[in-house]
């Protein structure tokens, strides 16, 4: 077995696959690459077994075989090469030598064999979404998922396919983001939950891209294709919470204000707040919004007043500050409307401006109970 | 400043018969022990943190009080009020001791003669017999104020600390307790005198680290400081039974009953637990407990079934329960962070109202049912005011 390539080329494709593996692995094998050569077609495998991406190169080539190589090992010896043909020959004793224009290295493989194989899906059902709407939609809820190992169902995004449009779902019960896509559809109606892992690698590969994704998806797995790359994953077993019956219907109290003034005076108040529950309170009368914090144990205390535009019943309500902060980073509008409707029930975040067509989002996050 | 036989003093200012009379204040039960004693039984062998049922054959002509916490809490209160008037920064280390630091006020005709004053001005205004101690430092001064006791005051003039000390016994030192008494006294050593005469790595190698300590003590340094506030770190309730019990019906409930009445004080106090702990002690006096570390809360129904939980992981001997108590600890300020999914909004607008009406009627007026056979001790004030908590005497400092 012996094939040539570009040392940039594989260092590329290398960099976007080795997101896929563990720092510690309980399986050896998987601190390594899997390469299988078909003539002039190499496809490289990364695994930690619930995630698996592969991605197809070309290479100079007429053998084949298949080996897998340390992982570390590799990514750190091409990092330093400048652009150049790099050889690799699979030697008989178990080593695998490169060769540059500097010099040669060996490097110690183990047989292609033992890497676990990818799952195949069995009838999936698909629908191909355009890879930067992917992208945006990961990055819109994932932020909202949680990390609770008690609650498996909650530390994913659930997507939720129909033939009206495509739902995205994150929540760690404090905190939720829904967002809907109407100008995309799926072939039929499917549920599934994604976990964080892969949704973080897919967000970084397919941010800007304009090429088309092709999803497929069957009970136990999901399975992304696009260009030369391929990447499929298990699913989070678990029924998703009921999102729809928490999000209050009728919120009388309605604020629209600037994102970017509301961002910064949140942050701003958010210092002086106590340093583990981050709370401030809002107060809203008229025409004024008043943001308040304060630390107790320090003597901190910080008050803010901004105007705008509200109407409803007079209100205080208190919040974590970093849900606040979080959802309005998130967002790129530049008025955002702010629902609410008792202390104690969730505050609907939504965008005023700056939504696509047929985009639509909907935060909602859970109030602290303020004394009365 | 330490208040004298503060508990008794002030049981007999509300009731002028008991004057000249021995007198004990503590749990009236047979576990009961003592918390405050005159000096009149201080003469048959009586001590407190003594045992009720001891301290009576001791001295049977003693009258007995139960005692209540709100009442000291008051008329400790009226105490700090006249210092923080007079002292420009002042400690309250307990509800009978303050710390009051005097620098700068030397230029008012002395510390002595000012400190002289204010102890007049306290007895004069309270009833309440108080002695104190004048010196450089917290420790010298503790010492100073329990041998100036009952009643009277004491000056250590700078630079005659170690001189003031070296005729006491070892064990008037703050925090040399029983046994680090008993290993000194193994030694030979029974002078504070012979501590000073020592080397101080001899002292470290027998007692460790409090070796360092309790040499710095004898030779009169302490730096350290005088502290106005101090936070609340945990709040925790617990309870003897007057009979061994194993009934675990009865101990559920009365654990229900502490969480409710802790988690009122965290909401009250605007604060949040994240670690719970239970305490268990068996009649052969073995104590256990156990601890969860769980996310930020103040919440009855998250509360109560996770304590239970960890009741029923650490009851696990058939033995009959002599004790048992809650804590919260790692607290932060703030509120409980109300979820989506597992909350309702009855439960919500309940717990509002229960606490406003505990706010209005006290603390024990509005129960869960399971919990209405269970007494607890009933806390008069909030916790986080930055006041000491009332030590009662069998928990030694």
């Amino acid at each position: 077995m012996k094939f040539i390539v570009s040392s940039t080329y594989l260092l590329k494709q290398l960099q976007i696959l080795g997101g896929v593996i563990n720092n510690n692995n309980t399986l050896p094998i998987l601190d390594n690459f899997l390469f299988e050569l078909k003539q002039d077609e190499l496809t490289v495998s990364a695994s930690d077994l619930e995630t698996t991406m592969s991605a197809k190169l070309k290479v100079e080539s007429d053998s084949e075989g298949a080996i897998a190589v340390p992982a570390r090992l590799l990514l750190e010896t091409l990092k330093t090469f400048p652009e150049q043909p790099l050889t690799f020959v699979v030697e008989d004793n178990n080593t695998i030598e490169l060769s540059s224009n500097h010099g040669k290295y060996a490097l110690a493989y183990a047989d292609g064999e033992e890497f676990p194989n990818a799952v195949e899906l069995n009838e999936p059902s698909s629908t191909i979404v355009q890879g930067d709407v992917l992208a945006t939609a990961i990055s819109k809820t994932i932020f909202a998922s949680g990390n609770d190992d008690l609650r498996p169902v909650m530390s994913g995004v659930f997507f939720q396919f129909s033939t009206e449009g495509l739902t995205f779902v994150a929540t760690d019960a404090h905190k939720l983001v829904k967002y809907s896509r109407e100008d995309v559809s799926a072939s039929q109606a499917a549920e599934f939950i994604m976990p964080k892992k892969p949704l973080n690698l897919l967000k970084g590969i397919l941010a800007g891209s304009e090429t088309d994704v092709l999803i497929e998806y069957n009970e136990s797995n999901a399975k992304f294709t696009f260009e030369d790359t391929q990447l499929i994953c298990r699913l989070i077993d678990g029924k998703y919470p009921n999102y729809e019956a928490v999000i209050p219907k009728e919120n009388p109290n309605k604020l629209v204000i600037d994102r970017s003034q509301f961002l910064s005076s949140v942050k701003r108040v958010s210092i002086f707040s106590n340093k583990t529950t981050h709370q401030v309170r809002l107060k809203i009368a008229g025409a004024e919004l008043n943001i308040s914090a304060e630390d107790i144990d320090y003597s901190n205390k910080a008050e803010e007043r901004l105007t705008c535009s509200y109407q409803g019943d007079d209100m205080q309500i208190g919040f974590n500050s970093r849900f606040l902060t979080e959802m309005l980073n998130n967002l790129n509008a530049n008025e955002v409307q702010l629902e609410m409707s008792l202390p104690n029930r969730a505050g609907i975040l939504t965008p005023v401006d700056g939504l696509d067509e047929g985009e639509k989002i909907t935060m909602l996050v859970m109030p602290v109970m303020l004394n009365n | 400043m330490d208040l004298d036989t503060f508990y008794v003093s002030v049981e007999r200012i509300i009731d002028s018969r008991l004057q000249n009379r021995p007198l004990l204040v503590g749990g009236t039960s047979d576990r009961g022990v003592v918390a405050a004693c005159s000096y009149e039984t201080r003469a048959f062998g009586v001590h407190s943190g003594m045992s009720m049922k001891l301290a009576k054959q001791l001295c049977p002509e003693a009258t007995v009080i139960r005692g209540n916490a709100g009442t000291y809490t008051k008329y400790s209160t009226n105490v700090t009020d006249i210092i923080k008037e007079d002292v420009p920064l002042f400690e309250k280390s307990s509800i009978d001791e303050f710390y009051a630091d005097l620098t700068g006020m030397d230029r008012f005709f002395g510390c002595y003669k000012y400190a002289s004053e204010l102890r007049k001005r306290i007895i004069r205004e309270t009833g309440l017999p108080i002695s104190f101690g004048l010196s450089v430092n917290k420790v010298v001064s503790k010492v100073a104020t329990n041998e100036a006791k009952p009643n009277n005051q004491l000056k250590i003039d700078s630079g005659f600390e170690r001189e003031f000390l070296a005729p006491l016994s070892v064990r008037k030192i703050p925090m040399v307790g029983d046994k680090t008494y008993q290993t000194l006294r193994n030694l030979g050593v029974r002078q504070i005198k012979t501590i000073q005469e020592m080397p101080l790595e001899m002292l470290q190698k027998v007692l460790g680290a409090n070796g360092t300590t309790i040499w710095q003590r004898a030779h009169g340094i302490d730096h350290t400081p005088v502290i106005p506030y101090s936070e609340r770190k945990s709040i925790s309730t617990e309870r003897t039974f007057d009979k061994d019990t194993i009934d675990v019906h009865r101990l559920s409930s009365i654990l229900i009953a502490m969480t409710e009445n802790l988690a009122y004080q965290l909401r009250r106090g605007d604060k949040l637990t994240s670690c719970i702990a239970v305490k268990i002690r068996y009649s052969d006096f073995n104590t256990y407990t156990k601890q969860l570390k769980i996310p930020y809360t103040s919440a009855d129904h998250i509360l109560i079934p996770q304590i239970q939980e960890l009741f029923k992981k650490l009851y696990n001997r058939r033995l009959l329960v002599r004790l048992i108590g809650i804590r919260f600890s790692h607290m932060a300020g703030g509120n409980y962070q109300i979820n989506l999914f597992d909350d309702n909004e009855e439960v919500l607008q309940l717990y509002n109202a229960m606490d406003t009406i505990r706010n209005r009627y006290g603390d024990r007026s509005v129960l869960r049912a399971s919990s209405l056979g269970a007494k607890t001790i009933g806390r008069m004030t909030n916790p986080f005011n930055g006041e000491p908590p009332i030590i009662l005497a069998h928990r030694k400092q």
